[in-house]
């Protein structure tokens, strides 16, 4: 029997590495095995050398409040996460389908809206979206593709199946730390790769900049690209300088680029002024361009919208692509694939119910304390309810938000999250809450990642994943079992 | 390479270069007092003027007692050219381009930076402990320049770098030699001739430069041969004459560096003009370090003015980065 597992509990939660018998499943078996056969203090010790590692390459997230100290190591767990091939071929299929969808369902949006006058999404639901942008309205862009880069969270459930939480079409983060941890595991664990068929995931760079790169005006020349930061106190400035550093890109900021009147974007350099091709900005609309959005904002470029829509830039994600990253507008995705392809969605949503229709909304208000309530267009996991772990205050207090603005609430079951065996202690491995969050890539093609960011709640019990909430990571292994 | 990126690696080298020159800077006089004949005085709040920095330390000080000058300069954050507060500065601009530098850069800032953070509180409690986090700052400030020397392409960003360093190293030499225009002689005459000797091994010995000096010049150690060594020997690191050929070599690197290749060449021209012999008039020394100081600051409001500031539509002063 393995010692790290003992007195692990199972069939309270779907276990993602360890059968309802306390065996481990077929694709994580050779990885348990290998654990358990490493002499005693060896796990501890490889721990600490990867929390050495993470300290001196510098893997870092920035969390706003923490005063003084503005990055912290990044909290990783040695135990990877496993998904068989076979299933992930399914899933690569579902949120490759899903993007596609969604991206044909917001260039409707900003062009005939044939969706809306087939009756098929809610004219009420459109003019309540607050990413929507008029200022994109009769544009298409290259492909007829407004979402370049989305991360989609999966979540598994009781039942075993994997579930769409939500789609991540502004600035989705987290894919630096997906390739961070495989590194972080190939110097822990070499031997494993040797012997197991792990697929890679350190193509990812290499696709990104060839999405980035079919989005150039100026086809044949070598694209300048340059990723838009807000700057070193972003939670995600690691990220955008590690996909520049991977990209060989320019890292910039809004003061580094300006639009000159022939509606070109360049960027100051010690030479002079650098036409710049393709943008993948991490800032949000609202702060990309002065003169459109918010007047105030010091982070943007004033002209760049000007200078999108005159094509001379490709800017990824395009400005307006949030208007599908609304929970509200989620609900409707089955719905939204249904219509443009013709084909049923591979992935299902988790059941959702919309605080706007008023018998929905009645339903939310009566069982608050089973339901997960979320605001339409936060992230991060902000101003969102808990309802079972709340307080009857807290409860009141969301029951009086949903009132006063129906359209910004939608609520969902609370899921009962998959476990994965996460390392306490140093020498015992215990179940951890864990959700999955893929990235996918559309310009002139399609590409999903192979696996994703394991994030997982490092507290016993705890559901929260977010990094910025105190969650933590994994690896993410897809194994090909031969299956 | 952007305006931005290029301004922040020349600041974070600067930066660097300023906390290891005032560790020697507080070193040599720390030795220095040490090695005084009777009858020598020697007051601590002459380290402030020299540094540039009597205003300031004036804002929050009412006397001139050592330790409270020694907390000004290593590890009191309202000094922005305090050691502490200078590589403070350096961290946060090596996380503005970490994209542009060798991986390590980072780590190894960062270590300075929690090494001098723990450890300023014990070293301005005593001389010993005093000279051992100092010899460390200086110790790992060495080991970022080798790090960048031997593992860095020596690209665009590196001549900014480089310039950086250089333009802080030639600045903050004729900085430690002002020193010597500080101190109050002893009135009888072998003395004075004495002490006036120690004071130039311990200026040489701050900047690493006696081994070299002896070298290269000889063993008699005298004032205008220390100075000519200092300010013109073309072939030592820390030496005025040498940092500016570092700079033209930069500049000759880049575009349009006209103006600032210009300005460097002047006072290189005028370095090698110098009569260091009349520097036995200590009034005359002072005078003329802070002339060099001067034109090294010409020489750096060009370097801005033509390669950070030049697409910006408008031109931002920035005080709170320089020193004076």
């Amino acid at each position: 029997m393995n010692h790290l597992l003992r007195d692990y509990p199972v069939q309270a939660f779907y276990d993602e590495l360890i059968a309802p018998d306390g065996a481990p499943r077929p694709a994580a078996r050779p990885l348990l095995d290998h654990l358990a056969g490493l002499p005693v203090g060896e796990l501890a010790a490889r721990r600490r050398a990867v929390d050495a590692a993470i300290m001196t390459t510098g893997i870092t997230f920035t969390v706003y409040c923490d005063a003084g100290n503005i990055d912290r190591a990044w909290p990783f767990d040695i135990v990877p996460r496993i998904l068989a091939k076979h299933e992930w071929m399914q899933v690569e299929a579902g949120l490759k389908q899903r993007l596609l969808a969604i991206n044909l369902f917001i260039d409707d949006l900003y062009n005939a809206q044939r969706i809306v006058r087939d009756g098929v999404f809610p004219l009420e639901v459109l003019s309540g979206s607050q990413n929507f942008r008029p200022a994109c309205q009769g544009f298409s862009p290259p492909f007829g593709v407004w979402a370049h880069i989305c991360g989609t969270d999966l979540v598994r459930d009781r039942d075993g199946k994997l579930y769409v939480l939500e789609d991540n079409l502004r600035v989705p983060s987290g894919v630096s730390y997906m390739l961070q941890n495989r590194q972080l595991m190939k110097r822990l664990f070499p031997e494993l790769f040797q012997s197991s068929e792990i697929l890679p995931v350190d193509d990812y760079p290499a696709r990104l900049y060839a999405t980035l790169a079919a989005l150039s005006p100026r086809p044949g020349v070598r694209p300048v690209i340059a990723v838009l930061t807000p700057g070193i106190f972003n939670s995600a400035y690691f990220e955008h300088s590690y996909l520049a550093q991977q990209m060989g890109a320019f890292l910039v900021e809004g003061g580094d680029l300006v639009v000159q009147d022939d509606d070109c974007v360049y960027m100051k350099t010690i030479a002079g002024l650098r036409r710049v091709d393709v943008i993948y900005r991490r800032i949000d609309d609202d702060f990309l361009d002065p003169e459109i959005f918010r007047p105030d904002s010091l982070l943007g470029v004033p002209g760049l919208m000007r200078a999108w829509r005159a094509g001379k830039v490709g800017i990824a994600n395009a400005p307006g692509s949030g208007v599908a990253d609304d929970k509200v507008v989620y609900a409707f995705v089955p719905q939204i694939i249904r219509y443009y392809l013709g084909e049923s969605p591979i992935l299902p949503n988790v059941p959702s119910w919309l605080c706007m229709y008023d018998d929905q909304r009645d339903y939310v208000l009566s069982h608050l304390d089973q339901l997960v309530v979320k605001p339409a267009n936060e992230s991060g996991g902000y101003g969102m309810l808990i309802g079972p772990r709340a307080s009857e205050l807290e409860r009141a207090r969301f029951a009086a938000l949903i009132r006063a603005n129906p359209r910004n609430y939608m609520a969902q079951p609370t899921l009962a999250l998959s476990t994965a065996p996460t390392l306490v202690n140093d020498d015992h491995l215990e179940p951890r809450h864990v959700d999955l969050r893929p990235f996918v890539l559309q310009a002139d093609s399609l590409y999903a990642t192979t696996g994703g960011l394991t994030r997982v709640a490092l507290q016993a019990g705890s559901l929260i994943v977010n990094s910025s909430q105190g969650g933590g990571a994994k690896d993410t292994w897809v194994v090909d079992t031969g299956e | 390479m952007l305006s931005r990126v290029a301004e922040n690696l020349y600041w974070m080298a600067r930066y660097l270069e300023r906390a290891d020159n005032t560790a020697r800077f507080i070193n040599s006089v720390t030795q220095m007092l040490l090695d005084l004949p009777r009858g020598a005085s020697f007051g601590w709040d002459v380290l402030l003027k020299v540094a540039g920095l009597d205003e300031l330390y004036a804002q929050y000080h009412d006397d001139e007692r050592e330790s409270d000058i020694i907390r000004f300069l290593i590890q009191d954050e309202r000094n922005p050219s305090s050691i502490l507060a200078s590589i403070q500065c350096a961290r946060e601009n090596t996380r503005t381009f970490r994209e542009v530098v060798p991986m390590e850069l980072w780590e190894r800032i960062n270590g300075l930076y929690l090494y001098v953070r723990d450890q300023a509180e014990h070293a301005t409690q005593g001389r010993s402990q005093r000279y051992a986090l100092l010899d460390g700052v200086i110790e790992h400030q060495q080991a970022i320049t080798g790090l960048l020397m031997g593992s860095m392409s020596q690209d665009l960003a590196y001549q900014f770098i480089k310039l950086g360093r250089n333009l802080e190293r030639a600045d903050m030499t004729t900085r430690i030699l002002d020193v010597n225009s500080a101190v109050r002689l002893p009135a009888e005459a072998s003395a004075a001739q004495f002490a006036r000797e120690r004071l130039w091994v311990t200026t040489l010995n701050a900047l690493s430069a006696y081994l070299m000096y002896r070298r290269h010049v000889g063993m008699d150690v005298a004032g205008a041969s220390v100075l000519r060594y200092l300010l013109c020997d073309k072939h030592f690191p820390r030496s005025v004459a040498h940092c500016l050929g570092e700079i033209e070599d930069c500049l000759a690197q880049l575009v349009d560096y006209q103006e600032p290749l210009r300005l460097a060449r002047a006072l290189w021209r005028r370095l090698e003009t110098i009569d260091c012999a009349v520097y036995a008039d200590t009034e005359r020394l002072h005078h003329d370090m802070d002339r060099i100081q001067a034109e090294l600051g010409a020489l750096h409001a060009a370097i801005s003015q033509r390669y950070f500031y030049r697409y910006q539509p408008t031109v931002v002063a920035h005080t709170t980065q320089d020193q004076s």
